[in-house]
């Protein structure tokens, strides 16, 4: 883990001697002002805006980190966003970014897969520098992600199958192997049968299968999930996060922020946070 | 598309305006500037010469005016061929000629000119130099109408000009702002293309597909429009009797064809110019 240390200030790292083998990095955020004054009186979790953990299956020292996010700050205008953040994210990981609201979740998911550019830092997907990557470059990149929004994000003018085709037609499959491939994995979602449904006439945890479905359906590397069983109740969470894991296990590298602790720790078996700046153990899924 | 119905019509109708006011100038235009030629064409200057000259006098006087700069041929018309076309054309009212003791029209000669001098300047000139021959009573020709319409056409083509100019810009901000609308009703749309990896020209090409048609719709809309108009007014406008050598015509399917593609090429334009700013992220 040589990637994961280049600023002592702003991030620790620890290893566990767990069966589970987590390597756990927690990352410390700025938050901009008002709202770190306001966290700091009213939660727990004071000074470490995101606390990320990360799982990976073999830890060797040969291999490269898939995602290296190495002093990265964001701002938008006056306000920062993010400030100093670094990790890596191993080939076939399962990445949890958590912490409270407005601590830069979804602005560091943004980030990985170009939908707004950094201010300062390095990121490095794949071997590929995104601060060095042209204007043109970028939809190749993104083909590179499937991303998973906690609103679904689906084009309500277009039938379920649409939704999911679209993802090879940007990338100009045939369109005999479209079909096959969007039904397949409708198939593994289980909503194959509303195929030609329009979004708006499903539930939520529908919907969300179906984003599931164009996150996977490219073939991704990467599976980045912003707050996905964010607006669902926890039967359809489950379900998502099921789909997530069987990605997972096909081989994808998974990277999911939530703020859910209770997601994490039921797939986990523990959660590091940080309290008034030291790291706390939790035990594992109550009971 | 399916949810623009609305905006593509009201860009279509705005479109139509513009290109049936467009269309119009045009159909002015191409019609002045044609009854011009052939009035010009047919352009004559008629010396009256005084009564009772010597046959030599006359002689004289056409080959003097033979002699001016740009005159083509001269043509005696006596009084008496004359009084009988005027009595041919008038036809049945011809009696009332029958009253008069004697022939009131004076001799004339009937000065065709060159092809290459018909412009208003010349045709003055030389009227005047037909004038200042000794013998020569009066000169006629159609001056003070001629130039009068003249000025009016010249006039036009300038105005006109300008007026191409600013609606080829209006079309261009309808259009850009139309599909500026669009735009913004498909954002999320968009948006969700750039994400799943689209390039430029996969989420560009539709819009501008799109701007095409618009374009060609109401460029086609303006010119049938104004056909109809067309149909509608100039037959009840009695040309016949205000231009006997000339007859209003439509315009001509080379030009009709020019401003559909116009309106197309400003349709692109006006999706271009949103575009690049819409989708600069």
């Amino acid at each position: 883990m040589a990637s994961v240390g280049a600023s002592k200030k702003n991030w620790k790292q620890h290893s566990l001697s767990s069966p589970h083998k987590y390597q756990i990095v927690s990352l410390k955020v700025n938050f901009y002002t008002p709202v770190r004054q306001k966290i700091g009186k009213l939660i727990a979790i004071q000074d470490g805006g995101v606390a990320v953990l990360i799982q990976t299956p073999v830890m060797s020292p040969e291999k490269h980190a898939a995602v290296r996010v190495i002093r990265v700050s964001k701002q938008y205008g006056q306000i920062t966003a993010l400030s100093d953040i670094s990790l890596s994210v191993f080939e076939k990981a399962f990445v949890f970014v958590t912490g409270p609201s407005g601590a830069g979740k979804s602005t560091l998911i943004k980030l990985l897969y170009m939908g707004e550019s950094f201010t300062n830092g390095a990121i490095i997907v794949d071997g590929v520098n995104l601060a060095r990557v042209s204007r043109k470059q970028i939809p190749w990149l993104r083909r590179k992600f499937g991303v998973i929004f906690q609103d679904f994000k689906l084009i309500a003018s277009k039938t379920v199958f649409e939704n999911v085709a679209l993802v090879l037609e940007v990338a100009r499959s045939r369109p005999d192997e479209i079909k096959d491939r969007v039904y397949a994995v409708l198939e593994t979602v289980g909503i194959a049968e509303r195929a030609n449904e329009y979004p708006p006439v499903l539930s939520g945890g529908e919907q969300q299968r179906v984003a599931v479905a164009r996150a996977m359906v490219g073939r991704p590397k990467f599976i980045l999930a912003d707050e996905p069983t964010g607006s669902l109740d926890p039967d359809s969470a489950g379900h998502i996060f099921g789909l997530l894991q069987t990605a997972h296990r096909q081989g994808t590298t998974i990277i999911l922020a939530t703020h859910d602790a209770s997601l994490i720790r039921a797939h986990c078996g523990s959660l590091v946070r940080l309290e008034n700046g030291r790291m706390q153990m939790q035990p594992a899924a109550d009971g | 598309m399916r949810n623009n119905a609305y905006l593509h019509t009201i860009c279509v109708i705005t479109i139509s305006l513009a290109v049936f006011i467009l269309s119009a100038f045009a159909l002015f235009y191409i019609n002045a500037t044609e009854l011009l030629d052939a009035w010009k064409k047919g352009v004559r200057v008629v010396a009256y010469v005084a009564d009772g000259l010597s046959a030599q006098r006359m002689t004289a006087i056409k080959s003097r005016i033979q002699a001016l700069d740009g005159v083509e041929t001269v043509e005696f018309v006596s009084k008496q061929s004359a009084f009988d076309a005027l009595k041919a054309d008038i036809g049945e009212q011809s009696a009332l000629l029958e009253g008069l003791e004697e022939n009131p029209l004076p001799d004339a000669f009937e000065v065709r000119l060159a092809q290459s001098f018909v412009n208003l300047e010349a045709i003055g000139r030389l009227a005047a130099g037909i004038a200042s021959i000794e013998g020569v009573d009066d000169v006629e020709y159609a001056q003070k109408w001629l130039s009068r319409f003249a000025g009016v056409y010249n006039l036009f083509k300038v105005t006109g000009l300008v007026l191409v100019g600013m609606f080829f810009i209006a079309i261009v901000f309808i259009v850009a702002n139309t599909i500026r609308l669009i735009l913004y009703s498909r954002r999320e749309e968009i948006e969700i293309m750039w994400i799943v990896g689209a390039d430029e020209s996969f989420i560009k090409a539709p819009f501008y597909l799109e701007s095409l048609l618009l374009g060609l719709a109401g460029g086609v809309a303006g010119v049938v429009f104004l056909y109809l108009a067309y149909l509608g007014t100039v037959p009840n406008f009695a040309p016949e009797i205000l231009f006997s050598f000339y007859e209003i015509r439509f315009l001509p399917a080379s030009i009709w064809v020019v401003i559909v593609f116009c309106s197309m090429v400003v349709g692109w334009a006006g999706c271009h110019f949103s575009i690049q700013r819409f989708l600069k992220i």
